[in-house]
């Protein structure tokens, strides 16, 4: 009896160093010398996203004495669980920023390096870099920009004998479009629609706040909003589009939509791209000719392919976690300049992946096989003028929760346009722009 | 109750290594409950007074988290959301369980099968029940409103998609997806109540209906109180169940506390506010179920 007592308290007290020993985080010991350098970086989905593989393998080829390695993380969950590690000091030493929205988060909390001398090296080529300095100064590279296009079918616009957009397209033009392609592909004998227009709050307000002019998402002012969401309804009343309640109940997804032609246009960012390409060699998308042309505008002022069309995209970027070893720092400023500069953009652009400097590859991306190759397609992706969809402030998080629940109530027709505004106004005021 | 031998004690050493031993057989698990239940909660009632936001220090700001809660329409709207859903969700669910067990608790052929059935909705995954049901619910092609169509309702409502209709659809499908468990529960509870005493309200000519008042519902009673208390407490901690089928939506409409919690921790970070939320609710829980208790023992005295 006396044994056995022994043997369990022993155990147990085995079981406490345990897990106090799993606990207590374990400093980093890397040596300031030169040589070899293993870095580590943050990435998500990487069996289905190939972009951070690309980047890995192309910057040890070029600088053999560093070793990226990849730690894995959730797509859908990637801030929280990045948060939780860095806030628990375990993060890897290079890690993405996803989009702007959490951004603030990042650099308030300090958790990003300055990497202005990284930003000043390579010029003003690279989309996006502006959105990422605060205070004069830079927390982080942007490697990919993507911005929102049309994308349409090119076979859907044949049988239903409409016009391909050509750039000229205001919004009345994308909204007259859809509908005469939805009457004339129904009488064809086609079940597609005119538009797919995807659940996110995005496809609405990402397109009034960069084309309005005046429009500021931090000034808790969202009139702006009214045109785009009067057109919206307009097109999920007349049938021209599913509407946000079957969309959502029935986990429709873009990818399908367009990709199986269920829709001929659909507004998206250029990630699709890839996707699209993959899916169509993979046989998860219908075979069919597509083509890209820039988004609609508000007015005439900024159509055609002599001016610069305004659409939205947040770039996506590396930042460096200011608890990496001493050593590791200037392979780790190295890796960001060669994400963001030609070698890299060259890199992604040949497996579909849009990127900060978009011009340089425009050439290597629409030799890709199963790309469009008009010209219209070309300006789409080569030209526009994109503004961030989650400006960089304190109050952008709690701000898109705000017009989510916008977004929700007035697409499923749960609340008029104005009253829905007005509540969000007010919302802001008493529960984001007072903190 | 039988009676026990009692044993003697002539020395109070085999009783001190019995605690050792009792307690040695508790350690493991009471480690994992503290390390991951205890510690996060004591803490949390010291960042409900500050603005910890993950990183660095948490600033003590006093009752500033609360004063803000008061003001915060958003709150407000989630509570009132929160006690919708438990008004309804408790008297549904004890009427449909207890109806369940009623009928199952005869001597029917395939009598098993039938409990089986009934229980499958709740050992069901919740992210499948909640993607089936949104498309059963789903406003322009779900069988429901294709039903409703076809028996003359010309608009029917747009289930989870509208603002009006999205609660009654998630009580609805959170009453189909408990009530097997509680049946279970209820069934337990009536084959304890002794037969004696159904035969002795026979012999005293009492109806079906007299006999369930007088005989299965007192006697049902600890089973009834332990229900109803579970079921308060899911009721006001319901989080999943919302997140996958709305998601708070449309609008504001489904928004329940614990969302509220989730949204303004892990979606915009501020750990301090959500945990001075989270403290609201534990503390609407605790009141409701100390009522439930008092209730319950002048009942029983």
């Amino acid at each position: 009896m006396k044994r056995s007592i022994a043997v369990v308290l022993g155990a147990a007290a085995t079981a406490i160093s345990l897990v106090l020993a799993g606990c207590g985080s374990g400093s980093d010991s890397s040596d300031s010398s030169s040589g070899p350098v293993t870095l580590t970086l943050a990435g998500w989905s990487l069996s289905t996203t190939p972009e951070f593989k690309t980047l890995a393998d192309g910057f040890h080829a070029a600088h053999p004495d560093v070793t990226v390695q990849l730690k894995e993380y959730d797509a859908t969950n990637y801030d929280t669980q990045m948060i939780a590690d860095l806030a628990a000091g375990k993060a890897p030493d290079i890690y993405v920023q996803k989009n702007l929205k959490n951004f603030y988060t990042y650099q308030h909390g300090k958790q990003l390096l300055d990497v202005s001398d990284v930003a000043k090296g390579l010029g003003d080529k690279v989309g996006g870099l502006s959105d990422y300095q605060l205070g004069g100064k830079t927390y982080a590279i942007p490697y990919r920009q993507d911005s929102w296009v049309l994308f349409y079918n090119k076979d859907l616009f044949g049988k239903a004998g409409v016009a391909v957009p050509d750039g000229s397209w205001t919004w009345d033009d994308y909204v007259s479009a859809a509908k005469q392609l939805t009457a004339r592909l129904k009488v064809a004998g086609s079940k597609a629609l005119g538009d797919y227009q995807h659940t996110w709050q995005s496809t609405v307000q990402g397109f009034a706040l960069a084309q309005t002019s005046g429009a500021d998402l931090t000034s808790g002012n969202f009139s702006y909003l009214k045109p785009f969401y009067t057109r919206a309804l307009d097109l999920q009343s007349s049938g021209a589009q599913v509407s946000l309640g079957d969309a959502t109940t029935n986990s429709l997804t873009y990818q399908a939509e367009f990709g199986k032609q269920q829709a001929a246009m659909m507004l998206m960012g250029t990630w699709y791209i890839a996707t699209l390409l993959a899916q169509q060699s993979s046989g998860d998308a219908d075979q069919f000719q597509w083509g890209m042309a820039p988004a609609p505008q508000s007015d005439k002022s900024t159509t055609g392919t002599s001016a610069t069309p305004v659409t939205f995209g947040d770039p996506t970027g590396l930042g460096i976690n200011p608890k990496l070893g001493k050593g590791k720092v200037a392979a780790a400023k190295q890796f960001l300049a060669y994400a963001a500069g030609e070698d890299g953009a060259k890199a992604l652009a040949g497996i579909g992946i849009t990127p900060a400097d978009s011009a340089a590859v425009t050439d290597t991306f629409f030799a890709l096989k199963g790309m469009p190759t008009d010209d219209v397609s070309k300006f789409a992706f080569a030209k526009h003028d994109t503004k961030p969809e989650n400006p960089v402030s304190q109050y952008t998080a709690g701000l898109q929760n705000v017009l989510n629940d916008l977004h929700t109530a007035v697409m499923s027709g749960s609340k008029p346009v104005d009253a829905a505004i007005s509540e969000a106004q007010s919302r802001a005021k008493n529960e984001v722009l007072n903190k | 109750m039988t009676s026990m031998p009692v044993a003697r004690r002539r020395r109070s050493r085999p009783v001190w290594r019995n605690t050792v031993v009792g307690w040695s057989f508790l350690l493991p698990n009471f480690i994992g409950f503290a390390v991951l239940t205890l510690v996060p909660v004591v803490l949390l009632f010291y960042y409900a007074f500050t603005s910890w936001d993950v990183f660095g220090g948490a600033e003590w700001t006093g009752l500033a988290n609360f004063r803000q809660l008061l003001h915060d329409h958003s709150f407000w709207t989630a509570l009132s959301n929160t006690v919708y859903y438990t008004l309804f969700h408790i008297p549904l669910t004890l009427a449909a369980s207890l109806v369940l067990a009623l009928l199952l608790n005869r001597k029917l052929r395939a009598v098993a099968f039938f409990r089986t059935v009934a229980f499958f909705p709740y050992i069901t995954s919740i992210v499948a029940l909640a993607q089936v049901w949104n498309m059963l619910f789903s406003p322009g092609y779900g069988p429901i409103n294709e039903i409703l169509r076809a028996v003359g309702v010309h608009h029917p409502p747009g289930w989870t998609t509208s603002a009006d209709w999205s609660m009654p659809a998630v009580i609805l499908v959170g009453t189909w997806r408990e009530m097997g468990y509680y049946m279970l529960l209820f069934l337990a509870g009536l084959q304890a109540i002794p037969t004696q005493l159904y035969e002795a309200a026979r012999v005293d000519g009492a109806t079906a209906w007299q006999r369930f008042r007088a005989v299965t519902l007192p006697g049902l009673r600890p089973t009834t109180f332990f229900v109803t208390v579970m079921l308060t407490i899911g009721s006001f901690k319901v989080f999943d169940l919302i997140l996958v089928m709305t998601n708070g939506g449309p609008g504001q409409s489904t928004l329940v506390l614990s969302q509220f919690i989730y949204q303004k921790g892990f979606v915009e970070n501020q750990f301090g506010y959500a945990s001075a939320v989270s403290i609201v609710l534990f503390v609407v829980c605790l009141l409701v179920t100390v009522a439930q208790f008092s209730v319950n023992r002048r009942r029983n005295a």
